[in-house]
């Protein structure tokens, strides 16, 4: 397929898997439209995430302090503005907070780069945690103005399409190149003229928008929040989780990524969450070990190459088992002394 | 063509020095490059050449000194400024996009510092791009890469990717090439033809050269000036013909090969 077919080609299944997932309130049960805006909030975040972090393997956890900073901003800004400027604001306040991280961090590469978003996490939950407490003397917030739940459902669905949608043309672009190159040698890049430094401040605000977007759009489903709640580490751990799973370089892998995690969260969680922690692991120990490219990788002919892998290994220890070895070993001797 | 010393200076260093600790890698060179020159860099390990050229291509920012392209002070800035001001480089070991087909790494170049605004052929800035760089089928051509051009990187051997690398600096439509030991390990006839490449690049495409080779035999063949660094400092600047006969030189670099020849 060429670069124009390709292009089609994705356009029409998210346009398809769009279709689909507006449909769904009308007819599925109010358990299943949960689970799909559970997993509609992953595929949005975690599709942007790879967008920059995936393509420039630059593993930023400190998505759930731009997921935090949007619902908070969501949250306070309901009760005077209306919905979509409270997203909107929520949106372009983790941007800020991005640059601005990103200006004290970007330099950094690796583990570096990991432990540092993740300390900027913790450090802004306790700030806004000691906020409230010394200043406006809460723990938590309950939120007086909560739209209804099919709008909530519409508006994570329409970020969901448009985080999709923004991997698909951004790869396209030369930003799309420019993040490509500072994944491959971040320096070579350099030399061949792109301003790493402005690509990577303006790649990691647009993964934070998303984030901060996500997070005042999901913030009134909770009713009450607190910075326990929003800036749960797990879902930036989550995100991670799910992109590394799913495929960080490609495009699907995050969305299908997070169609198996929330339905292995949901039918796991309530009845042992500790077994759905323990298969998040080990599903990303064997996505490590045998499908470095992630689910999306994935194609007819993976399980037949397992399989003939599978196949070797046994033939190679029937033959050492039954014997056969050490006797073509010693006839072999023997022929060297004759 | 006028003489060296009229045409005009492309790049200035000056008095560059780089510092790693305690120790000076690179002390208060001067050096001035000048418009079509084709220029060598020789020194014994540890001499100070890759850093030099780190220097003078903005990847290592220098601890004191100026750099003056074209008049204009680059001293600090980031490499994408002077790949910007015509400066293009190559590294040591090949470090082409291994995932991206060779014809990807090389519009890779084209896309980013190779960039022109207008696309005019007669007229605007494309007009004073030679003809061979408007292209990355021109540019394939040019190093002789046109028959692998859709394999991966990665897939290439080592010489060919070096072709490559020196490819993708070109794709940046440079005014002064550095190429940092393209010859390392290539076979004798393969060093031959990656200096024919060498001088017919400067020749038609107008560039001007600096080339840094470890083996001096080869590389004091082909440049018309050689600077020799010994121990981080200029100790020699001229025509190779001067150079081999100066007394520092030969007792710094040249000697103990000299040595090794009699033994």
């Amino acid at each position: 397929m060429n670069e124009r077919q390709l292009f089609v080609r994705d356009a029409l299944v998210l346009f398809g898997l769009a279709g689909w997932a507006l449909a769904l309130p009308a007819y599925a049960s109010e358990f299943v439209v949960s689970l799909a805006l559970t997993c509609l909030m992953y595929v949005a975040l975690s599709s942007s995430w790879a967008l920059f972090c995936g393509t420039t393997r630059y593993l930023s956890l400190a998505t759930s302090a731009f997921f935090g900073i949007g619902a908070y901003a969501g949250a306070l800004a309901l009760e005077r503005l209306p919905w979509l400027a409270a997203i909107a604001l929520g949106a372009g306040l983790a941007t800020v907070v991005a640059v601005v991280m990103g200006a004290a961090v970007l330099h950094l590469r690796g583990t570096y780069f990991a432990v540092l978003t993740f300390g900027m996490t913790e450090l802004i939950r306790h700030a806004i945690t000691y906020f409230e407490k010394s200043v406006t003397g809460t723990v938590g917030r309950v939120l007086m103005v909560v739209p209804e739940r099919d709008t909530i459902y519409l508006t994570v669905l329409a970020l969901a399409v448009l985080a999709v949608a923004t991997s698909i043309v951004v790869r396209r672009t030369r930003f799309g190149l420019a993040l490509q190159g500072i994944g491959a040698d971040e320096q070579r890049a350099q030399t061949l003229g792109v301003n790493t430094r402005l690509i990577k401040t303006a790649g990691f605000a647009l993964t934070a928008a998303f984030a901060g977007a996500v997070g005042a759009a999901m913030s009134v489903r909770w009713t009450y929040i607190d910075p326990p709640t929003v800036f749960n580490p797990f879902i930036g751990f989550q995100t991670v989780l799910i992109a590394l799973i799913g495929g960080a370089l490609t495009l699907w892998g995050p969305l299908i990524a997070a169609i198996v995690f929330s339905v292995l969260a949901e039918t796991l969680r309530l009845q042992a969450p500790q077994v759905y922690l323990m298969a998040l692991g080990l599903l990303l120990i064997l996505s490590v070990l045998y499908l470095p490219g992630g689910l999306a990788s994935i194609r007819a002919d993976t399980a037949k190459g397992w399989w003939r892998d599978i196949r070797a290994l046994y033939e190679e220890k029937r033959y050492e088992w039954s014997g056969e070895k050490a006797r073509d070993k010693r006839r072999e001797r023997e022929r060297r002394l004759a | 063509m006028p003489e060296p010393s009229a045409r005009p200076v492309l790049l200035e260093a000056r008095a560059i020095t780089v510092r790693f600790g305690g120790l000076t890698a690179v002390d208060a060179v001067d050096a001035r490059f000048a418009s079509g020159e084709l220029v060598g860099i020789i020194g014994p390990n540890g001499a100070g050449k890759t850093t030099f050229f780190n220097a003078i291509s903005g990847v290592v920012a220098p601890s004191s000194g100026r750099l003056v392209a074209s008049g204009r002070d680059l001293s600090g800035q980031a490499p994408h400024r002077y790949a910007a001001h015509g400066i293009a480089r190559t590294f040591q070991t090949p470090r082409v996009f291994a995932a991206m087909s060779a014809r990807r790494n090389i519009e890779f170049g084209l896309r980013f510092a190779g960039r022109r605004r207008r696309r005019w052929i007669f007229w605007g800035e494309e007009a004073s791009v030679p003809w061979t760089l408007r292209s990355a089928d021109g540019i394939l051509a040019l190093i002789g890469l046109g028959n692998v051009a859709e394999l991966p990187a990665a897939a290439l051997t080592p010489s060919q990717q070096r072709l490559l690398e020196i490819g993708m600096a070109l794709a940046t439509r440079p005014k002064l090439l550095l190429l940092d030991e393209v010859a390392a390990g290539l076979t004798e006839a393969e060093i031959e033809e990656m200096a024919r490449l060498i001088r017919r690049m400067r020749d038609e495409l107008d560039l001007t050269v600096i080339w840094i080779e470890h083996a001096v035999t080869t590389l004091l063949r082909h440049v018309e000036r050689v600077i020799v660094l010994h121990q981080g400092r200029k100790i020699a600047d001229g025509p190779p013909a001067e150079v081999v006969r100066n007394a520092e030189v030969i007792e710094a670099y040249l000697g103990d090969e000299m040595a090794e020849d009699d033994a």
